[in-house]
């Protein structure tokens, strides 16, 4: 947005159709380095499409991204290091140990290192409070702490780009509270840049630097949030 | 400086990655490799009572004995192809890897290997379980032969259902009714094989010489490099959405 900020996502006329259905239609944007979008819209406006497009899981039918400077089409593999995406689907093996799935993304993503792998899972695991958890399997857990071993899964990545799509779906005020906290820190502090596609538009309009929203699959606005009236958000629906 | 990893060793890291990973869950969820092996022995027991209601005290004939083994292991890899993908996508972690960079051809390999540990693990204790529950009527094999059944008869035909399996589920896992595509699309890719491996598995318990078996051999061979290269030229198309 600003013109001092180093471009980090470009999106270019993004389109998806399926079938005759047009998912997402002449899509452009552009996101700056650390920095927080919040992606809105009604059931089916494309919010989903949009942040599986991004994170690689379906190609559009059109259009260009370029993410760090890199076209997808022809860097796949390593714009794909440095994404890291929760979905509403869990990411996590309930059967493994917070241990054992962190360590086996670790592996995908070819960053594991046995002399620091500890430290680093001991580090983040104290820091979300979950250190007496780490050898209990996925499916011991709550929800709020699934979506925590979520963001640390993402974390251990090193990634530039988060991709969350309803990571507050199923959770308590509390935990939404000490998520957006965390989320907050991610951007100051770890300077990553961060898409959010949720409903909730309160915490859309506490976190955000940028609000997208989409209607029918087209931008129905694209602005920083303060430019834009709180009380007539929904009137882009 | 450091000097850049070579890709095909960075790959098999990869695909060890991700086996060892299917192993250890399918060792977490150990009731259901048992309630397969129950499927199998119940089936067993099924054959032999009936063989032995009308031919007391008559050993069970090869050819038939051949037919139960294998029509077992048909159902047991449609099981077993339930948990390559299906079961992944589900759940939604098949995303955690598609959305990875690790290349589908290596995700699609590990599958395959896994699905062929998997059904090897189930064919050895069911294939024990029914030398003696069904008393095969076999002469004379001596360790070599049995060795050689092993190899031919068994673990090739088990390899190349495991990766038409692999391949089968990965295509029917996005479709909507997964249950009824997935036997349908296994049917016409297995069909060429069926007569081949009963072929193939009958001489060898008769102590056939190898030069009797070529024809079979040479057909599963090239139906399991065929089917392999399938699953690898279209690993992207196969697993994108």
């Amino acid at each position: 947005m600003s013109n001092f900020n180093t471009i980090l996502l470009e999106c270019d006329n993004i389109s998806k159709q399926f079938g005759f259905f047009f998912a997402l239609n002449k899509i452009s944007f552009q996101l700056d380095e650390s920095s927080i979008l919040g992606v809105i819209g009604a059931n089916g406006a494309g919010k989903t499409t949009l942040i599986r497009i991004l994170s690689g899981l379906i190609s559009p039918t059109s259009g260009k991204i370029i993410i760090k400077g890199k076209n997808y089409k022809t860097d796949d593999k390593s714009i794909r290091k440095i994404i890291g995406t929760i979905t509403n689907k869990s990411f996590l093996y309930e059967e493994l140990t917070i241990y054992e799935n962190l360590k086996f993304f670790s592996k995908l993503y070819s960053i594991y290192d046995k002399s620091t792998f500890k430290d680093k899972i001991e580090h983040y695991t104290e820091k979300f409070n979950l250190s007496n958890w780490i050898f209990e399997p996925i499916s011991n857990l709550s929800n709020g702490m699934k979506q925590k071993v979520e963001i640390i899964r993402i974390l251990i990545q090193n990634p530039s780009i988060l991709l969350l799509d309803e990571p507050f779906s199923g959770l308590d005020f509390n935990t939404i509270k000490l998520l957006v906290k965390i989320l907050i820190d991610l951007k100051e502090k770890d300077k990553l840049t961060i898409v959010i596609a949720t409903h909730k538009i309160e915490v859309v309009q506490e976190i955000s630097d940028t609000i997208l929203i989409l209607k029918k699959g087209k931008i129905s606005k694209f602005a920083p949030i303060k430019e834009i009236d709180k009380n007539k958000i929904e009137s882009y629906y | 400086m450091k000097t850049p990893k070579k890709p095909a060793k960075s790959y098999r890291k990869l695909f060890i990655t991700i086996l060892q990973k299917d192993i250890k869950s399918e060792i977490r969820q150990i009731n259901d490799i048992f309630s397969i092996i129950l499927f199998g022995i119940i089936s067993i027991f099924i054959f032999s009572s009936a063989y032995n209601t009308v031919n007391l005290g008559v050993r069970m004939p090869i050819e038939i004995f051949v037919i139960q083994i294998w029509l077992i292991i048909f159902f047991t890899l449609i099981f077993i192809m339930i948990k390559l993908f299906v079961q992944e996508k589900e759940k939604g972690t098949l995303y955690g890897l598609t959305s990875s960079p690790v290349s589908n051809s290596v995700l699609l390999i590990s599958k395959a290997v896994f699905c062929f540990i998997l059904l090897s693990f189930i064919e050895l204790i069911l294939i024990l379980f029914s030398f003696f529950i069904s008393i095969p009527s076999i002469q004379s094999l001596n360790l070599n032969e049995f060795l050689l059944y092993i190899m031919i008869g068994i673990i090739l035909p088990t390899l190349d259902l495991s990766i038409c399996g692999t391949l089968v589920s990965a295509l029917s896992m996005y479709s909507k009714n997964k249950s009824f595509v997935l036997p349908l699309l296994l049917f016409p890719i297995i069909l060429p094989i069926t007569s081949p491996i009963i072929s193939l598995n009958i001489k060898l318990l008769e102590g056939e010489l190898i030069s009797m078996i070529v024809i079979e051999l040479l057909f599963l061979l090239a139906h399991a490099i065929l089917m392999f290269s399938i699953l690898i030229f279209v690993s992207d198309e196969l697993l994108s959405e």
